[in-house]
């Protein structure tokens, strides 16, 4: 186990933050050769000087075909790469691609040695990928919010109540019609515009 | 409405297949395709591989290792339809162009150019000077295999004498400019994209080394394949249909607009225009280089998979040490192109006419024989 802790974790990701993540995941499980891979000048060469046991790249990076060249053309590799997961463990390439990560390792190494790397990346893409959708999500908030207040703005006005009058009412609404509170406020706006 | 989410690579030859989803050729076939621009073929292969791409645009060569499972785990794939034939150039930097007119060899002619490049790369290792570097866009490709074949023409081992490296088109201008690379081989219109940067030359055009040659094709896995029959089919006239319009030079003005919209190449349509016309500057502003056959999308039979293609791909990949020669792996090569599938959704066909003097219609150096390399591997 120690032994797996030194292998040589190459990252090659465009999104610095997403890296950082997952270099701090895997030195948390213990790994302690991780580096970062900026750039994509001379990124082989630079791969090559570094002589990887295990490269992790995000799928939307373009150096990934630059990459399979190594599983192409061994003239060159100290030790040949090969892409993770063989022809048996179809669901971790399954679960890798999806989260939007492919993972190469050296040839011969074993599959249980590289496992935890894998799952590990795995679980740390999908952590990005959460927070990113819930900072999309708090975003959509605060514009749902927005409509809303808008909506009761133009009720306080047109029907002379008061704020509170007017989001129960706009939740009332909601309920019967079985919609969320925002399309009904969008709906007031809109309907608004078309008697201005 | 069966919708279909196709992957495809920011490429001329994705002609065929956005013109299907976007003019209304899928529509007419009771599909809607959902266009997924990628940025790699290892992405094309694996998204295809795990079901998140229903289909792709995607390297003949790359179909074909994939089927095999060189380089990589084994996705079977099925080829029912070829979406363009030819499409590509070989751009040199200037300094090596300038350098191979000095030889004094008539440089339009692609043999002799290869000669001339020959002559530099012998004048460089006698000065003990560093080996040239030469670029193509994936290992399976036939961008790879046409240079190779364009070097050994100029008497240049691909393997000793020169580097051959995989950079993704989008960068290639680039690498070219800064000294990274001295050469590449690679589809429209990035050839000329670098031409108008004024970093390098065209050289040769695809189709004056191999004048039927095998390009992009459609891939979908087999198990799509073999579970619904009928979408495929409806899949495949409608790209037939989108071909036939694409080829047809009065609407060529409207596909390079279509074309350079930024979800799709996001470049000019002018330089769009030219490739799909087969005119191209080989410097800026300078004599056009044009040939009839540039750019194949539809004429003469070119959509329906030709399974000798198929067998002549395997052949470079074993000629370029990328897989063995097995006669299995042969056969299943060629059975990976499947001419039933789509005689069955367009009908029968007008036979296509025959290539000399072999089915990739080779126009110097070293013919293919499909039988000799049946027997023997070579």
């Amino acid at each position: 186990m120690t032994n797996d802790l030194q292998l040589r974790i190459v990252i090659v990701d465009e999104s610095p933050v997403r890296a950082a993540i997952l270099s701090e995941g895997l030195k948390e499980a213990g790994y302690v050769n991780v580096l970062l891979m900026e750039g994509r000048h001379n990124l082989l060469e630079r791969i090559y000087a570094i002589d990887p046991d295990v490269i992790l790249i995000d799928l939307e990076n373009p150096s990934r075909d630059v990459i399979e060249q190594m599983l192409h053309v061994s003239r060159e590799v100290k030790r040949p790469v090969a892409m993770f997961v063989d022809q048996t463990d179809g669901q971790t390439i399954e679960q890798a691609i999806e989260a939007g990560v492919a993972s190469y390792v050296v040839d011969g190494l074993r599959k249980d040695r590289v496992k935890p790397i894998v799952e590990t990346t795995i679980s740390r893409f999908r952590a990005f990928a959460r927070l990113r959708a819930e900072l999309e999500e708090a975003k959509s908030q605060l514009e749902e919010r927005k409509v809303v207040d808008r909506a009761k703005g133009l009720l306080i006005k047109m029907k002379g109540i008061t704020e509170e009058e007017a989001y129960s009412l706009l939740r009332r609404t909601a309920m019967n019609e079985k919609k969320r509170i925002v399309d009904i406020a969008q709906s007031i706006i809109t309907a608004a515009e078309l008697f201005k | 409405m069966k919708r279909l989410s196709m992957g495809f690579i920011p490429l001329t030859d994705a002609a065929v297949l956005i013109a299907a989803a976007e003019r209304g050729f899928a529509m007419a076939e009771g599909i809607e395709i959902e266009l997924h621009k990628e940025v790699s073929w290892a992405n094309i292969r694996d998204k295809v591989n795990v079901g998140l791409l229903d289909g792709a645009h995607m390297l003949g060569p790359l179909a074909i290792a994939s089927s095999l499972g060189l380089g990589h785990v084994r996705v079977p794939l099925v080829v029912p339809f070829a979406l363009n034939l030819n499409g590509s150039a070989i751009t040199l930097a200037k300094d090596i162009y300038a350098a191979m007119g000095e030889t004094g060899a008539d440089l339009s002619s692609a043999p002799a150019a290869a000669q001339a490049l020959g002559q530099v790369v012998a004048a460089r290792r006698a000065r003990g000077e560093d080996p040239l570097t030469f670029a193509a866009v994936y290992s399976f490709s036939t961008h790879n295999y046409l240079i190779r074949h364009f070097l050994k023409a100029g008497g240049i081992d691909p393997d000793r004498d020169v580097r051959l490296v995989v950079i993704p088109p989008p960068f290639m201008a680039e690498s070219l400019r800064n000294g990274l690379i001295h050469g590449f081989s690679v589809g429209s219109p990035w050839n000329s994209v670098a031409v108008d940067a004024d970093v390098g030359r065209i050289a040769a055009l695809g189709a004056e080394i191999f004048g039927w040659v095998p390009e992009k094709v459609l891939g979908v896995h087999a198990r799509f394949a073999n579970a619904e029959p009928e979408v495929l089919h409806r899949l495949v006239r409608a790209l037939h249909a989108a071909a036939a319009w694409c080829e047809d030079p009065a609407n060529h003005a409207d596909l390079a607009r279509l074309l350079s919209e930024p979800r799709h190449l996001s470049l000019p349509a002018d330089v769009l225009r030219r490739t799909l016309d087969g005119r191209l500057n080989t410097a800026p502003g300078g004599a056009l280089r044009a040939h009839p056959d540039y750019l194949v999308l539809h004429r003469d039979g070119a959509n329906r998979p030709d399974p000798e293609h198929a067998l002549w791909m395997y052949h470079q990949i074993v000629a370029a040490h990328q897989g063995e020669w097995a006669p299995d792996a042969a056969r299943e090569a060629i059975s990976v192109y499947r001419p039933d599938i789509f005689d069955a959704a367009v009908g029968a066909t007008p036979p296509a006419p025959a290539h000399s003097p072999d089915c990739v219609a080779t126009q110097f150096g070293p013919v293919f024989d499909p039988a000799r390399f049946m027997e023997t591997g070579e």
